[in-house]
């Protein structure tokens, strides 16, 4: 086991950007904490401007944010543009829900895809709203009082 | 906007979406996760450094350097005995995980190292920290030896504001970090993986799978 992890470790050099693949990808900035945790419904209820305000509250509160691709991957954002961080930076809350074109460099890991976006190619606000996905979370709705 | 935002995160979006009512319904949780033994045997090189070593205490006052005195494992994250934000997902889920792995025979011990070290001092991190495991061992030092650690991650955060009931509310970076018993950075991973899923991840580092 100890030199399964030595070679593991060995495997993770962490200097230069020349394993990294440069990629294109469309899709939308999310809020993962409610993507993957499913708290708020399904992957269709935490998307769009519905759920815009929420995604700015994960993200502001540290959760990284990912970008849904088209292709239906969803990759881990490591960095947007000028902000370092992965989650609450002035770039990654401009652009909570929105639909991109990003150009930058993927990382993949442990079965996910990390993505260190060098430049937002295009962006625009997706406009769906709570017509379309009802109220989100359903225990939002208040219960009637006898 | 960005403290605008970070405050009605960490004042109320947090509380109210990330509290132990709301974890407790995961039903809308995507399916088809990824087991040990199906994960790509292929990693892609970080584009940065990460980890180094570090000189800090613990919540009981003991040395602790980056390596683990047990020869463990450690799941590494960075941020505040009492933050009400990403710490209230990041610390439940690494204490979550260290069960799980330790169930399937892998011991890990969950790390948090302060970003406020006059807040988490060696007297007061230990029973905040329980509050979410006894399995989660605190570090706090001075704020060079912690400086240290924070340079070797790559680890920002800004004093947003104080909170009435919490304190000092920070923003902070998110991912957790897999370290070797001698404390190499094996891994990061996400806060917001389902916890079989992260479990997962750790068990084929560890052998597995």
């Amino acid at each position: 086991m100890r030199y399964l992890i030595a070679a593991m470790a060995l495997a993770l050099p962490t200097s230069g950007f020349a394993a990294g693949e440069r990629i294109s990808v469309t899709g939308e900035i999310i809020d993962t904490w409610c993507y993957y945790s499913g708290v708020m419904g399904g992957p269709d209820a935490v998307v769009g401007t519905a759920h815009h305000t929420c995604a700015l509250w994960c993200s502001a509160g540290g959760i990284p944010v990912g970008l849904l691709g088209d292709d239906g991957q969803v990759y881990m954002v490591l960095k947007i543009e000028g902000d370092d961080g992965s989650a609450s930076g002035d770039t990654q809350l401009s652009l909570a829900s929105h639909q991109v074109t990003a150009d930058g460099m993927l990382y993949e890991r442990d079965g996910l895809k990390y993505i260190v976006v060098e430049q937002v190619v295009s962006e625009g606000i997706t406009n769906l709203s709570h017509l379309d996905y009802d109220v989100v979370p359903p225990f939002a709705v208040p219960k009637p009082k006898n | 906007m960005r403290l605008l935002a970070a405050a009605l995160a960490l004042w109320g979006g947090m509380a109210a979406a990330h509290g132990t009512e709301v974890h407790s319904d995961t039903s809308g949780a995507p399916e088809g996760r990824v087991a040990a033994a199906d994960l790509p045997k292929a990693v892609t090189p970080l584009p940065w450094d990460l980890g180094g070593p570090f000189a800090l205490v613990d919540h009981t006052g003991a040395a602790r350097t980056e390596a683990e005195p047990q020869g463990r494992m450690q799941l590494l994250f960075f941020g505040y005995a009492t933050c009400p934000g990403i710490c209230s997902a990041a610390l439940p889920l690494m204490a979550e995980m260290a069960e799980g792995l330790s169930e399937r025979g892998v011991e890990v011990v969950p790390v948090m190292v302060t970003i406020d070290p006059k807040l988490d001092t060696v007297d007061t991190m230990g029973p905040a920290l329980a509050e979410y495991s006894p399995r989660i061992v605190g570090l706090t030092g001075t704020e060079e030896a912690l400086q240290v650690a924070y340079d070797a991650y790559r680890v920002e955060f800004e004093h947003l504001f104080d909170d009435p009931e919490h304190g000092p509310i920070y923003s902070h970076g998110a991912h957790i970090y897999l370290l070797s018993g001698a404390g190499e950075v094996l891994t990061l991973l996400p806060p917001v993986l389902p916890a079989e899923q992260a479990v997962a991840i750790v068990s084929r580092y560890a052998g597995e799978g």
